[in-house]
């Protein structure tokens, strides 16, 4: 009683798969999508060479636990010591530097804790381990939020147990949002920050400490170990973002006139 | 503020991946709902004890399942579904088939014992009754699609999760939802939610409309 029209349906979906796979797939972080850089990268690298690329967004930490089995082309995170050790683990070709930009510390815009004249990111961390001032923390194993441990970590402080330390384990936005409605602290990458729409009374009252450098890097990921990866299109792509036009696009990206993501050349 | 043409892109993609995935589930629901309510087997009341609490399965759970499944680890990785609206459309069809056959398996079972007596006193065969259930009693039937078809459109975390969300090709009105969302755009976030329950008011609408010309 199966109506043929259905078995003809599901032949036809299979068979798109089948003989697809003129795209590559990037796994990346929810900094680059939430920007609008992933799209706007993935639309003019298509113009340009006819490669589609679909980008998933997953965070650093989702994107190599999936690159690691197999579930991409290209890597694209900003976690510089988990790169290295993905190429290292023979996951990945080899790292490349793609580009930068830096992390802040927002809180509410009258700074209870007192940190915009500190002159270092030691002296902001121990205040804000104090348990008079809530700090949110990401709890994800994202980019950001393993930059946050580093940095407790380079600090010397333990991570705070009290109340005033809040693992929101969710999105940067999840995690702003809770921050602006607790009136606490929290660490950002300024890419996602100047793109966000809703930030209330919460600013910008700690950055350029050199700790808060934020690389992103790219990596193909190994037709060696993984045979079934476009590797010479995953190479073309990340030829276009370091030496061909994406670079300039990268460069010229910007919100509000604000640039968000700086390359290195 | 509001970028017309992708909007449209995902209200497309949302409306592709259900359909396909409301219309298999239902056809299978009647197929199987049919056998299942009619015949008398071996474990029946745990098959369908199990249909029924399958409908609570979490959106998250099912797209966690089928990503298993389908990612390049996985045992259907070869076939490369993973990032495509077809993995949308398993991973949709995994929560909104138990609920069809379960309110299928539920009608069948009250209307069926009176009426195959009736008919069978006429002459027909398995096929002419099962025929003149769908036929006439469209209400269930149309009912059930639309059960079914609200619980897919309205879902969030299955096609997410084997879909990704990407640009023009698995990014669906809930996951631009929750992308804008992300990117601190409350306002479009409620916008795009009331353009998604607009639709579903539209078709409602419609399923409603054939129902009462019974």
């Amino acid at each position: 009683m199966i109506k043929p029209k259905i078995v003809f349906l599901i032949i036809t979906l299979f068979l798109s798969n089948v003989f697809a796979r003129d795209y590559i797939i990037v796994q990346s972080t929810t900094s680059t999508a939430n920007t609008g850089l992933l799209d706007l990268l993935s639309k003019e690298f298509f113009q340009d060479t006819g490669i589609e690329v679909r980008a998933v967004a997953v965070g650093t930490g989702t994107a190599l636990a999936n690159a690691k089995k197999g579930d991409g082309d290209v890597l694209m995170v900003h976690s510089k010591i988990d790169e290295i050790k993905f190429v290292q683990d023979g996951f990945g070709v080899k790292r490349f530097d793609l580009m930068y930009n830096d992390f802040v510390i927002v809180g509410p815009d009258n700074d209870p804790a007192k940190i915009k004249d500190k002159k270092n990111i030691s002296e902001v961390m121990k205040i804000l381990s104090n348990p008079n001032y809530k700090f949110i923390s990401r709890d994800d194993f994202s980019g950001t939020h393993k930059k946050e441990l580093s940095l407790w970590y380079e600090s010397g402080i333990s991570i705070p147990i009290d109340n005033s330390y809040i693992k929101s384990g969710s999105g940067m936005a999840s995690t702003i949002n809770i921050a602006n409605e607790m009136q606490s602290y929290t660490l950002t990458d300024r890419g996602t920050w100047i793109a966000f729409q809703n930030k209330n009374n919460l600013d910008i009252l700690f950055e350029k400490d050199k700790s808060l450098f934020n690389p992103y890097g790219i990596i193909a990921i190994s037709p060696k170990k993984f045979p079934h990866v476009e590797y010479e299109k995953s190479n073309r792509f990340i030829e276009w973002l370091l030496k061909g036009r994406g670079n300039y696009i990268i460069s010229n990206f910007t919100i509000e006139d604000q640039k968000l993501f700086f390359t290195y050349n | 503020m509001l970028n017309t043409p992708k909007v449209l892109e995902a209200i497309g993609i949302s409306l592709h991946v259900s359909f396909v995935s409301t219309l298999f589930a239902f056809f299978l629901s009647i197929f199987f709902g049919y056998l299942i309510a009619t015949r008398k087997f071996f474990l029946k009341k745990y098959i369908v004890s199990f249909l029924g609490s399958l409908t609570s399965i979490p959106p998250v759970c099912a797209g966690l399942i089928v990503y298993l499944i389908i990612s390049r680890s996985g045992p259907l990785g070869w076939m490369e579904l993973l990032y495509t609206p077809l993995a949308m459309i398993i991973a949709q069809f995994i929560i909104i088939f138990p609920i069809m056959i379960t309110l299928i398996i539920n009608y069948i079972e009250r209307e069926y014992p009176q009426l195959k007596d009736e008919l069978i006193s006429y002459g027909a065969s398995q096929k002419d009754i099962l025929f003149l259930l769908i036929t006439n009693q469209k209400g269930i039937y149309l009912t059930t699609l639309l059960i079914g078809f609200g619980r897919a459109i309205s879902e969030y975390g299955a096609a997410a999760i084997v879909g990704g969300s990407i640009d023009h090709v698995t990014r669906n009105m809930t996951a631009m939802i929750a992308l804008e969302t992300a990117k601190g755009n409350i306002l479009i976030g409620v916008i795009l939610g009331a353009i998604l329950i607009s639709i579903s008011l539209i078709i409602s609408f419609g399923i409603n409309y054939f129902k009462n010309d019974d």
